[in-house]
Formats: structure tokens, C-alpha cells, sequence
């Protein structure tokens, strides 16, 4: 399982619901939050492919929230 | 994106980028009053194809940025490469948002005039229908009212009105009358 502490300031929260929803198929996710995070607990279901999914995952959000023009 | 196998790079000094070996990433620390966030978002944009892009504030008043190669990195002369080109992109984009931010006005004021000269001239039917009653006007010295609104002075219209009413000459002898 990895821990990623994405910052509320800078990723968009419907970005992050997003990202878990359409990469469901290929990890478990647990959200939680913080004052100044959006905490995402991630276990991929292919060991193998582990750090590939938790890299485009993390790009997956990223994307998605440059194409909501950032945080409102 | 912890780091045990720490590489520093000669050129660029250790409190702005750092990489680690083992997990072939490499972080930047930028200041976020010099590069704002929607530049470090375009930069970050352009390298998603080849990195895995973490950004996250550190401290207010700075972004740390996390590139972890999607291909494997043998060098660290790889990773400083990375550290530039994505150094360069940054700036790229931090100008071109101040470029953005200061032609704004223009900028609307021409696409406002293109949209509005493609509508074409408005017909008389429009302007019949225009609602002219919104009050654009903000006048708090009460310079467009009349002398008669502003000292409660009834309107020539109203006078005229008034006299012409039947039976008010009546009423007027009645209250001579009466006040002698």
C-alpha cells in the first residue's frame, strides 16, 4: 500500500474522486483528508505494474485538474 | 517519494533540486511568488509523457516538484537534464501567463468587438425591444436630475395638469374666501 498526500491547493478534489473512480480497475483505493490534504491510500491489484499505476494515477490527477483550470 | 540515495548536482544548488538514485525521481523546489501555479501546472502538463509529476507545497510560499522517469534512468546526468529542461519550461510558461495577465484587457476587448461585429448591426425590431430602463448611470451628486425632483418642486407638466383640471379654479375661490 502507498500513501499519496495530494495538497488541496494545488490538486482539484473532484479531480482526485475522479481519477479513483476511472482507475478502480487496476487498485484499491481508501480517501481520507486533511486540513491541507487529500490523503489517497493506494494498493495496486498488479504488484508488478505497481509503480506504473501509482505514477499514471498521480498524472491522471494532475491532468484532470490543469483541465479544470486549477483549483476553484 | 522518499529519497535515501541522495545525488547532488554540481551546478545547481542543493536547496532548489535534489535527486535520489534509487527511485530515479528527482524533486525541485520553486518559489510561488516568482513561478504561480498555473505555470507550474504547463510545465508540469509537458512532462507527463515522460515523468510521473508530483507537485506539492512544502511551506507556504513554495512548490516542491517530484519528476520520476516512466524509462529507466542510468545517469545522473539523465536526472540534471531533467531538472533543466523542466527549470527552462517553467520560466516558459511563468512568462507567458505574465504576458497573458497583462494583455487581458486587450485581448477581451478585441474578441468582445469580433463577436460583436459578426453579430452585425442590431435591427430596429431589437432596439424596439431593448429594455433602455436598466440604470447604467451612477450619479450620486444627483447631477442628471431635474432642479424640480431635486427641490421637491412640482414639474412644469404637473402645474399645467393641475390648472386644467375642472373645478380647480372652484376650489382656489373657495380657499381665498375662506382665508379672508
Amino acid at each position: 500500500m502507498t500513501e499519496l498526500r495530494f495538497a488541496r491547493d494545488v490538486y482539484a478534489g473532484e479531480a482526485v474522486d475522479e481519477a479513483v473512480k476511472t482507475w478502480s480497475r487496476f487498485a484499491d483505493f481508501a480517501l481520507t483528508e486533511t486540513e491541507a490534504h487529500w490523503v489517497v491510500q493506494v494498493t495496486p491489484k498488479h504488484e508488478a505494474a505497481a509503480r506504473q499505476i501509482i505514477g499514471e494515477f498521480g498524472n491522471f490527477v494532475l491532468g484532470l485538474t490543469v483541465d479544470r483550470g486549477g483549483v476553484s | 517519494m522518499s529519497s535515501e540515495n541522495q545525488i547532488s548536482f554540481t551546478d545547481i544548488p542543493d536547496a532548489i533540486a535534489s535527486a535520489s538514485g534509487t527511485d530515479r525521481s528527482v524533486s525541485m523546489t520553486v518559489d510561488s511568488e516568482l513561478y504561480p501555479l498555473q505555470a507550474v501546472y504547463g510545465a508540469s502538463y509537458i512532462f507527463i509523457d515522460r515523468c510521473y509529476v508530483f507537485i506539492d507545497r512544502p511551506a507556504p510560499g513554495s512548490y516542491r516538484i517530484t519528476l520520476s522517469a516512466k524509462q529507466s534512468v542510468e545517469e545522473a546526468e539523465a536526472l540534471r537534464q531533467l531538472v533543466g529542461e523542466f527549470a527552462n519550461e517553467l520560466l516558459s510558461c511563468t512568462w507567458r501567463h505574465q504576458v497573458t495577465q497583462d494583455n487581458r484587457v486587450a485581448i477581451e476587448t478585441v474578441t468582445v468587438q469580433a463577436i460583436a461585429g459578426a453579430m452585425g448591426e442590431p435591427s430596429l425590431d431589437d432596439l424596439a425591444d431593448f429594455d433602455f430602463t436598466d440604470e447604467a448611470l451612477d450619479d450620486p451628486l444627483g447631477i442628471a436630475q431635474s432642479w424640480e425632483e431635486k427641490h421637491g418642486r412640482p414639474s412644469p407638466d404637473a402645474k399645467a395638469k393641475t390648472a386644467s383640471e375642472p373645478g380647480a379654479d372652484e376650489a382656489k375661490a373657495d380657499a381665498e374666501e375662506a382665508s379672508a
